[in-house]
């Protein structure tokens, strides 16, 4: 019978490109040809790049998006495999160093289009409004030049786009729902839930987190085989390879996959024209643009302004203020894992499904300033054999009787404030990578606030993992999530960019993505750099061609767009308090 | 397996005259008899819109599991709230009763059949789609759940043809035939309206098509009740049950279909165990909720993921259909 009598099943070896189990790519994606002058050069299409290009795209400018990664077509290049994903990490030459030097790849920074989305474990927590005045409020780090009412149109518009899955009603912060419900638990939910109820402290079972809970459209739902970080086959989970980068395609944008920027070119008048990079076949290339965006995240965005370094910006492109590389910030994430006399089997489920926020705040109880949320985490098998190395010292025979317990584990995540700190940077290092370009060196130190916090920090996650019935609790000193290294403020003397992501030095040179963070919470950074990324793009579209003909800086916030979604934005979820997304 | 129930029942005669006895006697015997003459409108009206709060509760967490990603998801939820308005609202008034119950009804009854082509669509969309029928049925969209949601809406549409049963007599036949009634009747066949079949319901003579329901309801809960438990692998012998007493009850009510004896005997009987089997099933996944992590300081959250707290009285309400059916008359032959 050559076909089925209730149909075929669809062959992932057939032609089209494949974005999780369901989702084509149908469109044909256009190509501006060499020597063209395009609107807007891109240098990354994570998750400030893709959101930024896809709305730029969408308004009818001209785009070309960089990569330095490839253009993955899920079924082709991804595994389910813990091993086989190392293609999905940043993983070039970097120098780490300081006091307490940070582990650089796979939990930081990605590379491919989606960037560091496609790897993320799709936590999306808002920051709370007291994270934009913590100078003001706690005095310490610095205040944002921006409210957190100016944020949260556009937190509410990208939890709609993602979407987030999540409890219906958050307490936390500025309390607020989720369009897509709840995900159901896995033994680590299970255990978080019974240990916070214990104690007494609120949790959020099921969210924040940006996988379907319910499928939309063509993207099926979450089947919870806890393969997130991974790269999600199924289509679940959200990246903006997935999301945004699509809709920016069916909307004329170029996506320029496999090619490394290596310096933006600065023409006349102190204004910048243009990018080169190494395309595909390592050959260096130009592309002439009218203005340029740096989405490159806060490790290569510093890089990339350093090395573009020139005549009149001796110590890097935008960098007059010596900022640039400076306030790098990673949160404390230390892992506690407990062993349980039942198993827990922590590889079901997304690694992200459950947390609690009831220590985000400054307590004038405890002796540091900020706090941190506590996190479900799900290590797969090799993780969880190096947090046992690193967390017991297990080795040799004893790591391996550790490693068949592994099912009896579970891990819960710290994520605690880091304070910026000028000498937290990204400099260059003297080696070169592949391609002759001086590698990032990163500098990272705790301050003494951090250290109090991380200490108390990870003693109420052991609290909390022996209430939930751990018979035995041990943990790892571990770092997460990358921001800062370019950060905005209303001074150009402290502060690279704008609040718009505007260079203070260049008019038409932006940076969108987390490295222009000031501060940056306990919450997982990526739908704030979403949000920021489609702020500075209702920007940029209301600026218009001012942008690209005047150096005169407008410093109106412009209305939110809410027409500049992808499709099957709206008319899916729960409904939910629209006032702020109706007003 | 004589109940109580059955034994109540009286057996041949068409009118049965008050007898002497207590009082809680006489009333069981006024309220038996507005039953078998199609006297309790009211009654049916109440409980079509207290069920429609069970149904329309199973459905919002259900389709909350499933994010409302699609808009027509929310029709049950709006439409069981309608549904429980109106049922109420019958209770009280005639007129409500006799125009908007139904109307809402059928809407319902309509919804739940394009909720079920929607639930048809969504295992086949799975991977495998119909090829792998066990598992995506399993693992997809409740399959009968959208017609078992229509249990309620046939309550109700049942109740708009009935009288009331004021003053205990049978004065409610002074009513004339709602007008939605009369076209029900032609529809159906009736050539004129004392014997067309909306008539017959309007008189309590229906027994046939109630036990016919009950079989339907049983099919349809029990299934839902096999793959439900099957996704938890049966792990406590006693979801078995329902999988026993469905069957049990589908064959008493096509068997009343036929035999007035099994009318007035099994099927009263099987219900009644229908019944019971729901209400222990409902407190059984009342603890399954509490027994989740946070138990009931995660209340909400253990409702949606926790074992489906209504659907053992969806079940039961199979079993209702089926209790009611044995207290009604039959057309006569």
């Amino acid at each position: 019978m050559s076909s089925p009598l209730f149909g075929k099943f669809r062959s992932p070896d057939g032609k089209p490109h494949m974005l999780g189990a369901m989702q084509t790519l149908d469109v044909p994606m256009h190509r501006y040809a060499d020597g063209e002058e395009v609107d807007y050069a891109i240098v990354g299409t994570g998750a400030g790049g893709g959101v930024l290009a896809q709305r730029l795209a969408r308004a009818g400018f001209r785009v070309v998006t960089f990569d330095a990664g490839p253009f993955w077509d899920t079924e082709r290049d991804w595994v389910s495999d813990e091993k086989g994903s190392h293609q999905l990490y940043w993983t070039n030459r970097r120098v780490t160093g300081g006091s307490h030097p940070l582990a650089l790849g796979e939990n930081n920074s990605g590379q491919g289009v989606g960037g560091s989305t496609v790897h993320w474990a799709s936590f999306t927590p808002r920051l709370h409004p007291s994270d934009f005045h913590i100078h003001s409020l706690d005095g310490v780090g610095v205040d944002w030049p921006l409210d957190y009412a100016d944020v949260r149109p556009y937190y509410e518009l990208m939890e709609l786009e993602l979407p987030v899955s999540g409890p219906a009603y958050f307490p936390w912060g500025d309390p607020h729902g989720y369009p897509y419900g709840a995900h159901p638990m896995g033994g680590v939910g299970d255990a978080l839930i019974r240990g916070c109820t214990a104690l007494g402290i609120p949790v959020s079972a099921g969210g924040p987190v940006g996988i379907l809970e319910g499928s939309r459209a063509d993207r099926p739902h979450c089947i919870y085989r806890g393969f997130c970080i991974q790269g999600c086959k199924v289509g679940a989970k959200a990246s903006t390879l997935i999301t945004h980068v699509p809709d920016a395609i069916a909307n004329g944008a170029e996506i320029r996959a496999n090619c490394m920027v290596s310096r933006v070119a600065l023409g006349s008048n102190r204004r910048v024209n243009g990018v080169f990079y190494f395309g595909p076949d390592g050959r260096e290339l130009f592309q002439k643009a009218k203005a340029v965006v740096i989405a490159g995240y806060s490790i290569e965005t510093p890089r990339l302004l350093l090395n573009s370094a020139c005549d009149g910006f001796e110590n890097g492109l935008a960098n007059s203020s010596d900022t640039v590389g400076r306030y790098l910030m990673a949160q404390a994430g230390n892992v506690v894992l407990g062993r349980f006399d039942q198993p827990v089997r922590m590889y079901k489920a997304p690694p992200a499904h459950a947390l609690t926020e009831e220590f985000y705040e400054t307590d004038p109880k405890r002796d540091f300033a900020r706090g941190f949320a506590i996190q479900t985490v799900g290590p797969l098998p090799i993780s969880f054999a190096k947090q046992m190395m690193s967390a017991k010292g297990a080795w040799g025979w004893g790591l391996r009787r550790l490693l068949m317990d592994y099912n009896h584990w579970a891990s819960f995540g710290l994520l605690g404030e880091i304070l910026p700190h000028a000498e937290n940077r990204v400099q260059l290092a003297d080696e070169k990578d592949q391609f002759g370009l001086p590698v990032a060196k990163v500098t990272f130190n705790l301050g003494d606030n951090d250290k109090k916090l991380i200490d108390f920090g990870k003693n109420k996650v052991m609290e909390v993992m022996h209430a939930a019935g751990a018979e035995e609790v041990v943990q790892e000193a571990r770092y997460a999530h990358l921001v800062g290294a370019a950060r905005m403020g209303n001074d150009p003397q402290t502060s690279v960019v704008d609040r718009f992501g505007r260079t203070h030095d260049i008019a038409n040179l932006f940076i969108c993505d987390g490295s222009i963070m000031p501060t940056q919470g306990s919450a997982n950074p990526g739908l704030t750099v979403m949000s920021l990324a489609a702020r500075i793009a209702d920007y940029l579209i209301i600026q218009g061609n001012a942008i690209f003909a005047s150096d005169k800086r407008d410093m109106q916030t412009s209305p939110i767009r809410y027409d500049l979604s992808p499709p099957d934005t709206w008319g899916h979820g729960m409904p939910r308090p629209v006032n702020h997304l109706v007003s | 397996m004589a109940t109580p129930e059955a034994d109540g029942v009286p057996t041949a005669e068409e009118e049965t005259p008050p007898s002497p006895g207590t009082s809680a006697e006489r009333d069981l015997q006024a309220v038996d008899l507005d039953i078998r003459e199609g006297r309790f409108q009211r009654w049916l009206a109440l409980v079509a819109g207290l069920s429609s709060i069970l149904s329309g509760g199973e459905v919002a967490y259900e389709h909350y599991k499933g994010s409302y990603s699609r808009r027509i998801m929310y029709t049950p939820v709006i439409l069981s709230e309608i549904l429980m308005v109106c049922g109420v609202g019958g209770f009280f008034s005639p007129r409500i009763a006799r125009t908007l119950l139904p109307a809402v009804s059928a809407i319902t009854l309509l919804d739940g059949t394009v909720g079920f082509y929607f639930h048809v669509r969504g295992v086949q969309r799975k991977p495998g789609g119909w090829r792998l029928p066990i598992v995506n049925i399993v693992m997809g969209p409740p399959l009968f759940a959208p017609l078992l949601f229509g249990i309620s809406a046939y309550l109700g549409l049942i109740a708009s043809f009935l009288r009331r049963n004021e003053n205990g007599t049978a004065e409610g036949g002074i009513l004339p035939l709602p007008a939605h009634a009369r076209h029900w009747g032609k529809a159906l066949g009736g050539k004129h309206e004392p014997i067309d079949p909306a008539q017959d319901v309007r008189e309590g003579r229906f027994q046939r098509q109630m036990a016919a329901a009950a079989a339907v309801a049983a099919f349809l809960s029990g299934a839902e009740a096999w793959y439900s438990h099957y996704k938890n692998g049966f792990r406590y012998k006693v979801q078995y049950t329902p999988l026993v007493v469905a069957p049990m009850l589908m064959i008493a009510g096509a068997a009343a279909v036929k035999s007035v004896r099994v009318a007035h005997t099994w099927l009263p009987a099987i219900s009644a165990l229908a019944m019971l089997n729901g209400g222990v099933g409902f407190g059984y996944h009342a603890r399954g909720v509490l027994r989740k992590p946070g138990g009931a300081k995660k209340l909400l959250y253990n409702i949606t993921y926790g074992p489906p707290i209504f659907a053992p009285l969806l079940f039961a309400a199979s079993g209702f259909l089926g209790v009611l059916a044995s207290l009604l008359r039959r057309k006569p032959e």
